[in-house]
């Protein structure tokens, strides 16, 4: 306890004896964070936007003029059991085209020609939770094309494909800066350790001397590395819910993007706390590299 | 206590120490002697381990030093003392918590590491400093609290490298006293000096080196 003590003191003296290189990396470390912050919630907020357009995604399975009474039911029936299936809703020939009027009331002269209603009777369904990606709409979709029956299956499937393309190239995007900015934060970090090792490397010859392990006293060390990464961390998220909360009021964003403006979000408080959790986590390897580096200059 | 057979130390080729063999027995009090470059210091680098021998066998309690990982070194240096002639004190720290420190690294209880410090700072007379700063104290106080260090967790060897380099003859007369004081109660003590003076002084077993070579050993006068 004594020792947890000691440790706790060594590394608060070295945050208060070293403000000016403290605040520096500090500071720096939350840029570079907030950078990642940035991708990491457009990224969210895609994922997001995506899975509710998924959650309303409807397949229209087709039905052939010529099915009976008995087909109609029997296929009700079938699609009702399908695990894929949430919700099933019949629509005439008579009910989709009286939609059709309804919709598009300028262009009933495009039908008048025809004499018979050439539109389809159909199944409109919704999708239960777990059959909501993109791959698993495009298999149940291609499997029902095969059933009797069925002349055709619809969904929004190009829209969707396109959006989760996209969410895919952020996400590696958001991999690969969030990777390049991990190790410019544990850089700076290390450099700024560094700094405080310099300055005391005569103390630590000392307390070797003394009889202490290397761990003893690496641990305050470490622990200001941890304490820089989580301030920085910190900040981080400080400057992004400032920034967040000043597109959204003031200038308006969400509502253009998408027209999904009250699906858009901050990081929800877990992942706040594991932002503060990596940036402690950088902090900490970025502490013990430069611990590394002091080791083989000694060797 | 401590035994050195056939010792070799090289820097850049050169050798620092040649074939050096010497035994202290448990409680003995050796004056390490010989001029500048005579290799005293590498000598107590190796008993202290922060340098190894190229060749030749260290043990040191009957334990073979070369055998000892890095991660052993910390254990041995605790059953050993260590004064400096630059007494190396944590300046922004207080005497107490200098001297405090080596049971501290232990892992002590807080009230064995006030019980332990204050006996050591009162056996090399310092109590009425524990709450200063090394920078507050005169050199003789500074290398008392670096003795004070050295004792706190009752070393079974205690080693000193030229401790009254920079004082007038009658500081240094009063350390050696409190090092034969040390001594006195069975630590045993190598102590490397230039100062003839002090040998005189002290009266005990003499280990002279010159150009890393043992030159003479000779025992205290009767």
């Amino acid at each position: 306890m004594r020792r947890l003590g000691y440790w706790v003191r060594e590394a608060v003296t070295n945050i208060r004896v070293n403000q000016t290189t403290t605040f520096i990396a500090v500071v720096t470390t939350a840029f570079t964070l907030v950078c990642f912050g940035v991708f990491l919630l457009l990224y969210l907020n895609l994922r997001g936007a995506v899975s509710s357009l998924q959650d309303d995604i409807k397949v229209i399975v087709y039905l052939h003029d010529d099915l009976p009474a008995q087909g109609l039911a029997d296929l009700q029936r079938r699609l009702s059991g399908e695990p894929e299936a949430a919700d099933l809703a019949y629509v005439s020939k008579d009910k989709a085209l009286a939609d059709f009027r309804a919709q598009f009331p300028s262009e009933q002269g495009l039908l008048q020609g025809l004499g018979e209603n050439p539109l389809p009777a159909s199944f409109e369904m919704t999708l239960t939770p777990r059959y909501r990606s993109v791959d698993a709409v495009k298999r149940w979709t291609d499997r029902l094309k095969a059933v009797p029956g069925v002349a055709q299956v619809q969904y929004s499937r190009d829209w969707i494909d396109n959006l989760a393309t996209m969410i895919g190239y952020v996400e590696l995007a958001s991999v690969a800066v969030g990777m390049l900015l991990a190790a410019a934060s544990v850089t700076i970090i290390a450099n700024t350790i560094r700094l405080t090792l310099y300055a005391r490397r005569e103390e630590i010859e000392i307390m070797r001397l003394i009889g202490a392990t290397g761990a003893f006293i690496k641990i305050p060390y470490l622990l200001e590395g941890a304490v820089l990464g989580a301030l920085g961390a910190m900040l981080a998220l400080a400057l992004l819910k400032g920034g967040f909360e000043f597109m959204t009021l003031h200038l308006g964003l969400p509502s253009r993007v998408l027209g999904l403006a009250p699906k858009l979000g901050f990081f929800p408080f877990q992942m706040s706390v594991w932002l503060v959790v990596a940036g402690l986590f950088l902090g900490t390897v970025g502490s013990l590299i430069s611990w590394v580096g002091l080791e083989r200059s000694r060797t | 206590m401590i035994q050195l057979f056939h010792v070799w130390k090289h820097y850049a080729k050169r050798p620092a120490l040649s074939d050096i063999t010497l035994q202290v027995e448990k409680g003995e009090f050796v004056l390490l002697m010989g001029p500048s470059g005579a290799g005293k210091t590498t000598l107590l680098k190796l008993l202290f381990c922060a340098e190894r021998a190229d060749d030749g066998q260290i043990l040191i309690q009957g334990k073979n030093v070369a055998r000892i990982k890095p991660s052993g070194v910390p254990y041995l240096r605790r059953t050993m003392g260590f004064v400096f002639q630059d007494f190396r004190l944590l300046q922004k720290k207080t005497v107490f918590d200098n001297v405090a420190l080596p049971l501290l690294v232990q892992g002590l209880s807080s009230f064995d590491i006030r019980r332990k410090a204050s006996e050591a700072l009162k056996a090399v007379g310092l109590e009425h400093r524990k709450e200063s700063r090394p920078a507050m104290l005169s050199a003789g106080e500074q290398q008392r609290a670096c003795i004070a260090r050295a004792i706190v967790n009752s070393p079974l060897i205690l080693l000193a490298d030229e401790p009254t380099g920079n004082m007038d003859p009658d500081l240094a007369a009063d350390i050696m006293d409190l090092f034969k004081t040390i001594n006195a109660r069975g630590t045993t003590l190598v102590i490397a000096t230039h100062n003839r003076q002090v040998v005189e002084q002290v009266n005990r077993r003499v280990v002279t080196l010159a150009e890393g070579r043992l030159a003479s050993d000779v025992g205290a006068r009767q």
